[in-house]
C-alpha cells in the first residue's frame, strides 16, 4: 500500500555526490545518492553518525559549507527544476520555501538574541508579501498550531525562556511558515527526552497528515523509524545500501548491514547508544576500500566483494526493494 | 576504578611543536624571538663596541662603516646598545612573566579547587589589581620604589598575576568537578598532589599561549616605563631610555629614535605572530583550518 | 533598569575603597619623604616638622588613613602638595582633554575595528583576511609612544600637516581638533587591530554556530544573516575586550600625551611621579580607579542590550 504509484513526486535526487576537502584532496563523503521522495510520503535515511545522512540533506538544501566541502556531481529535482544548478540568489527563494529543514540540536538552532517570534515572521518576510503585521500574526497562529502554550503571551519571548522540546516546535514552526513541500529533518527528536520526542513525533506526524508535505527524516533511531516513516533508505559510509516500504525492511532485511543493525535493537524504546557495535568500524572517509565498503566487517564476504562495489539494485521478487549486495542482491554476474 | 592519567602535559608540548610547523606565522615568529634572545645573550660578544663608551667627536654622527647605525648624542655606538639594551628588555620581561605565571599560576588553582569565601576573597582581591592601569601601576611602584631593575620586575609581575590566576581559575573549576578528581579523592590522594598532578597539566596549555602575549605586553611596558625616565637608570642602554633620547633629539638626529624602535618591533611582533599561532592551535574552534 | 545601575554602582564601591586603600599604604610605606621634598633636603628639622604636622604625618597611620578616606568620600582630594591648589582643580583643567583624546580613539577602534574584523572573518582565509590579520598584529606590536613619534615623524616633521606640538587654542575649534587628529589616530589606530581581532575570531565562531545555519536554511540572505544574526552575537566579547581596553587606553593615552606634549592626566600624573607629590598622585589614582569602574559598568549595561539573557537573570 505504500507505493501508489500515481502519486507525483516531490523530490527526485539523482546521483548526489558530495565531496570534503582533507589536507588538500576532496573524497566524497556522500556518494551517487539516489532517491524519489513522493508526496505526503516520509522516507527515513537511516545509518551510523557520519554515514552522510546530514551531509545529503544539507546538499540538497545548498548548505553544505563552502570552505571545505562541495557538491561534486548529481541533480535535485524539485518540480523538475535542479536545485544544484541555482545560484545563491535563487537558492535563497527556495530555502525556507518550497523546502524546510528541522535541525538536530534545538538547545543551539534558534538565535539567543531574537525573540521567537521574529524568528518564526523572519521566513515569511522573504518568502511571502505579508506586511510586518499580519507575518506576525501568522506566526502566532504557527506557534499555537505547534502547541507552544500561550503563545501570545510568549511570542516576544527569547529562546533561552523555553524548554528544548518547547524550542524544537519553534524549529517546527519556522519549518512550516512558508507551507513548504518537502521537510528535512535531521534527527529532531535525537536530542530531547524519551517522552517529549514522542510529542514531537506524533506533531509532526500530525502536521503531515494535515498538510500532505513530504518529509526525510534523518535518524539513526530504528525504533524511530518504524513509528513514523512510510520508506527507509539505509546509508553506510556515503552510500544507500538498501532502500525500501518501511514493514518489508523490518521483516525481510537483505543488507548484511541492515540486518546487523535490526538484529541489534534489544528495544524498540532504546537509543541507538545501547546498541550492540558492530565488530569492525567504518572505514574512514581518507580511506575508502575499492569495493563494497562494509566488505570488512561483512560475516557473508566473497571475493568478489573486496574487488568490485556493488551496485543498489532490486531484488529478483520485488522491485521496490532494493540493496547493495552482491551476495544478497545479486541481480548482476551469478544470477543472471 | 582508574585515575585517568595526565597525560595532556605531552599533549600540550606535541601541540606547540605540531602548531610550530604548521603554521608558518608562528615559526616566524617563534625563530625572530630566538634570534632576538641569542643576540642579547650574547650581546657582549656581538657588540663591536662598548656600549657605554662615548666619543664627543661623533655625537649624532649617521651610519658608518665602523657604526653601522650611527652614534648617540654622547658618540655612543647605537648598534651595541640595541643589542645590550635587549638584555635588560629580555631579562626584566621574562623574570616578570615567569614570576607572575608561578604567582598567578598558583592563586588562581588554588582559589578555583578551595572555592568558597577563600576564593570570592582573592578573586576580588585579583579585581582590586586589574582596576590600576597597567602603566599606571608600573609607574607608581617604579616611582616610589625606585627605578631598579629587581623593582621593575615587580611592577610589571604585579600587572600580570591577576590575569594569569584569572585564566588558571576558570579551567580548574569546571575540571575539579571531573569524575577522576572525584576518583582520586575517593582514594585519598592529598589536595596539594591532585592539584598539581591532576590540575596543573590541564591549565597550563591556556597558561602558556597567554605567556607568549604577555611576554610582549612585558617589554612594552618595560620600554614604556624607560621612555618615560622610570626605567633602569641611564647610562644603561635600555631600548625605551634610547627611544626617549632619540625623541629629545628627534629634529637633528630622527634615526636616533628610529632604530630602536625597530627593534622593539620586531620583538614585539615575533612575540605576537607566536602567541597568536599557539592560540589558534589551543582554541578548539579555530584548530580546523 | 535604574535599580540595577544603581546596585552595579555600589557593587564598584568596595573595589574602588580598596583601590584607595592600597594607594594610601603603598605611597605611605614608599620610602622618602614628602617634607623633603616641599622644603628640599636643606630644610631645619623645625621646618620639616611643622611641614609634617601641616600634612598630618605626624599622626599615627590610621588616623592618617580615616581622615583621607572620609575627605575623599567627601569628595574631597585635598591640594597638591607642589603647587599648593586644590587637586580636583587642577585635574578639572586638563581631564577635557584627555577624555576628548580617550573617546575619539574609542570612537575611531570601534567604527574602524568592528567591520574589518567582520570583514575578514566572511573573507576567512582569502588575501583581504591574510592583511588584516597581518596589519592587525602589526598594529599590537607598536607601543603607543613608538607609534606617536613616527607619526610625529611622519606627519608633523616631515610632512607638517599638523602642528608638532599640541598647544591647542582652546576656544578655537579647528586648532583644537588638528592638535586632536595625531594623538587621536595614534590611540584609534592601536585599538582598531585589538578590536580587529576580537571581533574576526568571535564572528568566525559566531558563524559555525547552529543558529546561523537554521536562519540561511529560512532563506534569510547571507548579508543580512551576518548583520543581524551574527553580529549582535559577535558582540558580546568585543564588548569585553573594549571594557578591559580602557586600561591599555589610559596607559596609551600617557604615552601619547607626552609624545605630542598634550596637557592631560598623563602630564600630570608624571610630573606629580617626578616631585612626589602625593596628594596629587592619590586623587589621579582615585580618578583613575573611578574610571574603571564606570567603564565595567558601561560594559555590563551594554551586555544587557546586546544579550537577553543577561537581562533575565
Amino acid at each position: 500500500m505504500s507505493d501508489a504509484s500515481g502519486r507525483e513526486l516531490a523530490l527526485d535526487v539523482r546521483g548526489l555526490t558530495t565531496e570534503f576537502r582533507i589536507n588538500g584532496r576532496w573524497y566524497p563523503a556522500v556518494r551517487d545518492v539516489s532517491f524519489a521522495l513522493k508526496r505526503n510520503e516520509t522516507l527515513a535515511l537511516v545509518g551510523e553518525s557520519g554515514c552522510g545522512k546530514s551531509i545529503t540533506a544539507l546538499s540538497i538544501m545548498g548548505l553544505v559549507p563552502k570552505a571545505n566541502g562541495r557538491v561534486a556531481a548529481g541533480q535535485v529535482l524539485l518540480d523538475g527544476r535542479n536545485l544544484l544548478a541555482l545560484s545563491e540568489q535563487q537558492m535563497e527563494k527556495i530555502r525556507g520555501g518550497a523546502i524546510a529543514m528541522i535541525f538536530q540540536e534545538p538547545m543551539t538552532s534558534l538565535n539567543p538574541v531574537l525573540p521567537i517570534g521574529f524568528q518564526v515572521a523572519e521566513a515569511l518576510r522573504y518568502h511571502t508579501d505579508l506586511s510586518e503585521s499580519e507575518a506576525k500574526a501568522r506566526a502566532l497562529e504557527l506557534l499555537q498550531h505547534v502547541k507552544i502554550p500561550s503563545a501570545a503571551r510568549r511570542i516576544a519571548d527569547y529562546p533561552h525562556q523555553f524548554s528544548g522540546g518547547m524550542r524544537q516546535r519553534v524549529m517546527i514552526a519556522i519549518a512550516l511558515a512558508c507551507n513548504p513541500r518537502v521537510i528535512l529533518a535531521d534527527e529532531p527528536t535525537t536530542a530531547l527526552d524519551v517522552t517529549i520526542q514522542a510529542q514531537v513525533l506524533a506533531l509532526l506526524a500530525e502536521l503531515k497528515a494535515e498538510t500532505g508535505l513530504a518529509m526525510i527524516f534523518i535518524t539513526h533511531n530504528l525504533g524511530v523509524v518504524a513509528s513514523i516513516a512510510d520508506r527507509v533508505a539505509v546509508m553506510y559510509a556515503g552510500d544507500i545500501v538498501e532502500l525500501a516500504e518501511v514493514g518489508e525492511l523490518f521483516r525481510r532485511p537483505t543488507h548484511p548491514y541492515t540486518e546487523a543493525l535490526l538484529a541489534s535493537i534489544p528495544r524498540v524504546d532504546r537509543d541507538a547508544g545501547d546498541l550492540k557495535p558492530i565488530p569492525g568500524q567504518v572505514p574512514p572517509i581518507t580511506a575508502m576500500p575499492a569495493g563494497c565498503r562494509y566488505a570488512d566487517r561483512c560475516p557473508l564476504r566473497e571475493p568478489r566483494c573486496t574487488q568490485e562495489s556493488p551496485p543498489l539494485s532490486p531484488l529478483a521478487d520485488s522491485a521496490e526493494h532494493f540493496a547493495r549486495c552482491w551476495v544478497r542482491a545479486g541481480t548482476g554476474g551469478s544470477a543472471a | 576504578m582508574t585515575v585517568a592519567p595526565a597525560t595532556r602535559e605531552t599533549g600540550a608540548l606535541a601541540r606547540f611543536g605540531t602548531a610550530l610547523r604548521r603554521h608558518k606565522m608562528a615559526s616566524l615568529g617563534g625563530g625572530i624571538v630566538v634570534l632576538a634572545a641569542l643576540s642579547a645573550i650574547f650581546a657582549p660578544w656581538l657588540s663591536p663596541h662598548d656600549p657605554l663608551e662615548q666619543d664627543v667627536l661623533l655625537r649624532l654622527a649617521g651610519p658608518s662603516a665602523d657604526f653601522p647605525l650611527g652614534n648617540d648624542s654622547f658618540g655612543r655606538d647605537i648598534l651595541s646598545r640595541i643589542l645590550w639594551g635587549g638584555r635588560v628588555s629580555l631579562y626584566v620581561s621574562t623574570a616578570s612573566v615567569l614570576i607572575a605565571i608561578v604567582l598567578g599560576g598558583a592563586i588562581g588553582i588554588l582559589a578555583g579547587y578551595v572555592g568558597g569565601l577563600f576564593d570570592r576573597i582573592v578573586m576580588a582581591a585579583m579585581d582590586v589589581l586589574l582596576s590600576f592601569p597597567t602603566l599606571v601601576m608600573g609607574l607608581l611602584v617604579v616611582a616610589m620604589l625606585g627605578p631598579t631593575v629587581g623593582n621593575l620586575i615587580l611592577a610589571i609581575t604585579l600587572t600580570a598575576v591577576a590575569p594569569f590566576a584569572r585564566i588558571a581559575r576558570a579551567p580548574t573549576l569546571t575540571i575539579k568537578e571531573r569524575d577522576f578528581i572525584e576518583a582520586g579523592r575517593a582514594l585519598g590522594f592529598s589536595n596539594l598532589r591532585i592539584m598539581i598532578v591532576h590540575i596543573l597539566p590541564n591549565v597550563i596549555d591556556e597558561i602558556l599561549v597567554m605567556a607568549s602575549l604577555w611576554l610582549a605586553t612585558a617589554i612594552r611596558t618595560e620600554a614604556s616605563l624607560s621612555f618615560i625616565g622610570l626605567g633602569v637608570r641611564p647610562p644603561t642602554a635600555t631600548w625605551g631610555g634610547m627611544i626617549r633620547e632619540g625623541f629629545e633629539n628627534i629634529l637633528d638626529q630622527p634615526l636616533l629614535a628610529i632604530f630602536p624602535s625597530i627593534a622593539i618591533l620586531v620583538v614585539m611582533f615575533g612575540l605576537n605572530m607566536l602567541g597568536d599561532g599557539l592560540r589558534d592551535t589551543s582554541d578548539p574552534r579555530l584548530r580546523h583550518e | 533598569m535604574l535599580t540595577y545601575i544603581v546596585k552595579r554602582l555600589l557593587v564598584g564601591v568596595p573595589t574602588l575603597l580598596a583601590v584607595l586603600t592600597v594607594v594610601f599604604f603603598f605611597v605611605r610605606i614608599a620610602p622618602g619623604d614628602p617634607a623633603f621634598i616641599i622644603l628640599g633636603d636643606q630644610a631645619s628639622p623645625q621646618a620639616l616638622a611643622a611641614v609634617r604636622h601641616d600634612l598630618g604625618l605626624d599622626q599615627p597611620m590610621l588616623a592618617q588613613y580615616a581622615d583621607f578616606m572620609a575627605m575623599v568620600l567627601r569628595g574631597d582630594l585635598g591640594n597638591s602638595l607642589v603647587t599648593h591648589q586644590s587637586v580636583w582643580g587642577e585635574v578639572a583643567k586638563v581631564l577635557p582633554y584627555t577624555i576628548e583624546l580617550t573617546l575619539t580613539a574609542l570612537a575611531i577602534g570601534t567604527v574602524l575595528g568592528l567591520p574589518l574584523g567582520v570583514l575578514a572573518a566572511r573573507r576567512r582565509n582569502e588575501f583581504i583576511d591574510y592583511a588584516a590579520r597581518f596589519l592587525s598584529l602589526l598594529g599590537l606590536s607598536f607601543p603607543a609612544f613608538v607609534s606617536a613619534i613616527l607619526l610625529l615623524l611622519a606627519f608633523a616633521i616631515e610632512l607638517r600637516w599638523f602642528p608638532v606640538i599640541s598647544e591647542a587654542r582652546a576656544n578655537d575649534p579647528m586648532s583644537r581638533l588638528s592638535a586632536l587628529a595625531l594623538p587621536a589616530v595614534n590611540l584609534g589606530l592601536i585599538m582598531v587591530a585589538y578590536v580587529m581581532r576580537v571581533a574576526r575570531s568571535s564572528m568566525l565562531g559566531v558563524l559555525g554556530e547552529d543558529y546561523i545555519r537554521t536562519a540561511r536554511s529560512k532563506g534569510v540572505p547571507a548579508g543580512i544573516v551576518v548583520w543581524r544574526h551574527a553580529l549582535r552575537n559577535a558582540l558580546i566579547p568585543v564588548v569585553t575586550v573594549v571594557g578591559l581596553y580602557l586600561g591599555v587606553l589610559i596607559g596609551n593615552s600617557v604615552l601619547t600625551e607626552i609624545v605630542f606634549n598634550r596637557p592631560g592626566l598623563g602630564k600630570l600624573i608624571v610630573n606629580a611621579l617626578n616631585q612626589r607629590d602625593y596628594t596629587m598622585l592619590e586623587g589621579l589614582m582615585v580618578i583613575y580607579a573611578f574610571f574603571i569602574v564606570i567603564a565595567n559598568l558601561l560594559t555590563d549595561l551594554t551586555y544587557g542590550m546586546v544579550d537577553p539573557r543577561v537581562k533575565h537573570q
